[in-house]
């Protein structure tokens, strides 16, 4: 049984699969809602906008942070010392995502939406107590005590989790993890870093994550860490991330994917380092160095 | 599992505010439209000369940002889709470093009883999924038809699997591919969806590509295509992608270097708004209200468009080298192998101009195949009035433009107008398919599709 799945994954991975054409279904698309979304956000910003306008102490907090220039950007390339290994586990991210997460949330997917919602809102609710601690370490205590409320709503009255109560009482998750504790504590991203199945990241927020899995393991609530559930705990956890998650490996096409998303990730987690430093600007780095080292 | 994985999509969207996708539906700014001072084609409002066609203020802006949610026309609550991956017959041998891109993948949006088909061809460069694919797939699904929606002959998922050449953008090269696909894609529909009818649109390029492929089948008969309606496309390809090369020489400047200025200021403005936005993490909906607040003038529209639309051609670009061995960028001896760093090759394509690929891609693949070709009858190869006869004998084609579409100028508006007479509607509003899913824009289409085009007025 065991060998017949191995060989059922060899040759998924491998491609063998060969039909001349299959047919996938994927989720429902929702036309009427997202353009209601799209109003709505624009809606918001046009208010946020003109109440930035209005209010003076935000303009002068705005003004008391020096700026940054153009000349403060990291530069377009990209540290990446690990890109030979980096590239090879790209390619077998997208092959393995390919051939088994995705139909594995596609499966995921025809459970009824309240079963979804209900296991998707355990592992959020699981995920605040790394969020007190993390927020905790950074010292942003409001949002550490934001969390402690919403563990203490949903584990209760949400049912253990299943329910997300917290939200509908605005108070709405604000997930952080031991990666921005490091941000936070001032470490750089360090070198880019693929990471098997997880995929892009950098060295800094490699370690976070394994931190986070720490702190999970460390404290092992009601034994769902290390009991013998925890294996099939942690597939149902990433398989339902999965499912939440709508990015297809080279639905672009593109030869240079592996370069753009490098590009993005590394920028968007120093556009952010930058908001939790926002007091002091980033430490300058010579023109020339690449963007993350 | 993947915290970092979940970033992705984020991360995309951080491309689509930094170069600013065309797109885009999402975010309307909260600035007024800003006047619509012309830019006629000799004023330098872009400091563009010609770059911009018929673009005023307001056009450039529409592309930008696309139809603001509220006068978009009334959407399905759901859309059924599933996405159709296959081989074909004639594809090339696909090279190492595009192994991802051995299927076409195209989209189905299936009704569950017999019903006329309509495939939508994408624009420049893109896939058969985009936002703006998104909404005519929507609509047109809410009236009833059958929705394939299918990639670009440009997009490089298109190139690899179905282009018998790997050399794109040649109108009847392309229009003959497509067609192929289309027979093949047709004839593995899954059984329950009962085709009654076939219709075919585009938007941008995928217009031409429509006009060109019914114009094929007329000959040909193998699907018996019906009508076609053209959605803002080029009459000379050529013509409207010099003028996009012209629009970035002008806003964004020449080489890679101009392009790396261009991202430190976007990269240094989002990162100031982000500080002062008291937000947690990086979302969605923070870049496009950063896109919003980023783009004001017009030649940061015009820098946005012309940078959206150098991105989507250097994967063209790459291709084609590689299957021609024209050794522009890639050494036709030693191309490079999945592994290898390809980001020099990106940061060279970045600042090479179309031109460059029509001289030197191109010219000599096609030159070489047909003996009595020479550049300039390529150039008119790949016009639109190669069909003059069928787009003014033939009342089954349509087109949707707009008076300020920055890829056509005047003579080119008034040539479709004369060609299709009362077959075509000019908006004056929406630039380069800022007009799509509005209320009128779907009205039109969907009346143009079902031959109640046009109107009789009562």
């Amino acid at each position: 049984m065991r060998a017949a799945v191995l060989v059922g994954i060899a040759l998924a991975l491998g491609g063998c699969a060969a039909h001349v054409a299959s047919i996938r279904r994927v989720p429902d698309q929702t036309p009427a809602a997202d353009n209601a979304a799209a109003a709505a956000n624009a809606a918001a910003f046009a208010e946020a906008a003109a109440a930035e306008s209005g209010n003076e102490s935000a303009q002068e907090a705005q003004a008391a942070l020096p700026l940054l220039t153009p000349a403060d950007a990291p530069p377009l390339y990209t540290y990446d010392p690990w890109e030979r290994l980096n590239r090879f586990t790209y390619r077998f991210n997208a092959r393995f995502d390919e051939a088994i997460f995705l139909p594995a949330a596609d499966t995921y997917r025809r459970a009824p939406r309240t079963i979804r919602a209900g296991v998707h809102n355990f592992f959020g609710n699981l995920a605040e107590i790394d969020s007190i601690v993390n927020y905790t370490l950074q010292w942003r205590l409001k949002y550490g005590l934001r969390s402690l409320e919403r563990l203490a709503i949903n584990s209760t009255i949400g049912i253990g989790g299943l329910f997300d109560v917290a939200t509908k009482l605005k108070l709405p998750g604000t997930p952080t993890g031991f990666a921005t504790t490091l941000a936070k504590w001032g470490m750089h991203p360090g070198p880019y870093l693929v990471i098997p199945l997880l995929g892009p990241s950098t060295l800094r927020d490699g370690v976070g994550y394994l931190a986070d899995y720490g702190v999970g393991y460390g404290i092992n609530i009601a034994n769902l860490y290390r009991g013998n559930i925890s294996w099939g705990l942690l597939v149902v956890n990433g398989i339902d991330q999965r499912a939440n998650i709508d990015f297809r490996y080279y639905s672009g096409g593109s030869p240079f994917e592996y370069e753009t998303i490098r590009f993005l990730y590394v920028r968007r987690r120093l556009i952010e380092d930058e908001g939790l430093h926002s007091k002091v600007p980033a430490k300058k780095t010579a023109d020339e160095t690449p963007a993350g080292k | 599992m993947s915290a970092s994985l979940k970033l992705m999509p984020i991360a995309l969207a951080l491309t689509a505010t930094m170069v600013l996708a065309t797109e885009s539906n999402d975010p309307p700014p909260s600035q007024p439209v800003s006047e619509s001072a012309p830019i006629s084609e000799s004023t330098p409002a872009t400091g563009s000369g010609s770059g911009v066609g018929l673009a005023d203020s307001a056009g450039l802006r529409a592309t930008v940002f696309g139809a603001p949610p509220q006068d978009m026309a009334p959407l399905p609550a759901k859309v059924p889709l599933s996405e159709i991956n296959i081989e074909l017959p004639w594809r090339l041998p696909v090279p190492g470093v595009l192994w991802f891109d051995g299927k076409l993948r195209v989209w189905l949006s299936a009704q569950d009883r017999p019903a006329p088909l309509a495939i939508v061809i994408s624009g420049t460069g893109s896939d058969g999924n985009t936002k703006t694919i998104a909404v005519l797939r929507a609509a047109l699904y809410g009236a009833g038809y059958h929705v394939l929606t299918m990639p670009s002959p440009t997009f490089p998922g298109f190139i690899v699997s179905a282009s018998r050449t790997g050399v794109a953008g040649d109108l009847m090269q392309d229009g003959s591919d497509l067609y192929g696909a289309m027979q093949e894609i047709v004839a593995h529909l899954p059984r329950k969806v009962r085709v009654t009818d076939i219709d075919v649109l585009g938007y941008s390029l995928g217009g031409a590509n429509a006009a060109i492929v019914k114009s094929i089948d007329a000959t040909e008969h193998k699907l018996k295509i019906h009508r076609v309606v053209m959605i803002n496309p080029p009459v000379s390809l050529f013509s409207s992608v010099g003028r996009l090369d012209r629009l970035f020489a002008a806003t964004i400047g020449p080489g890679d270097r101009a392009v790396e200025l261009l991202y430190r200021r976007l990269y240094a403005q989002i990162a100031n708004l982000y500080r002062a936005s008291d937000r947690l993490e990086l979302d969605e909906n923070f870049l496009y209200s950063a896109a919003g607040a980023t783009l004001k003038t017009d030649a940061e529209f015009s820098a946005a468009i012309a940078m959206t639309f150098r991105l989507q051609l250097i994967d063209m670009f790459f291709i084609g080298d590689l299957y021609a061995k024209t050794g522009v960028i890639t050494d036709p001896a030693h191309p490079p192998k999945v592994g290898d760093s390809l980001e020099d090759i990106q940061s060279d394509l970045r600042a090479k101009p179309f031109a460059d690929y029509f001289t030197r891609v191109f010219a000599p693949y096609y030159l070489m195949r047909r003996p009595d070709a020479t550049s300039a009858s390529l150039i008119e190869a790949n016009r639109l009035d190669i069909i003059t006869d069928a787009l003014r004998d033939d009342g089954d084609y349509y087109a949707q433009a707009t008076g300020n579409d920055l890829i056509i100028n005047r003579r080119e508006l008034s040539w479709l107008q004369d060609t299709l007479g009362s077959r075509i509607v000019v908006y004056d509003h929406g630039g380069h398919l800022g007009e799509i899913g509005e209320r009128q824009q779907v009205a039109d289409m969907l009346d143009m599709l079902s031959g109640r085009w046009p109107r009789s007025t009562p």
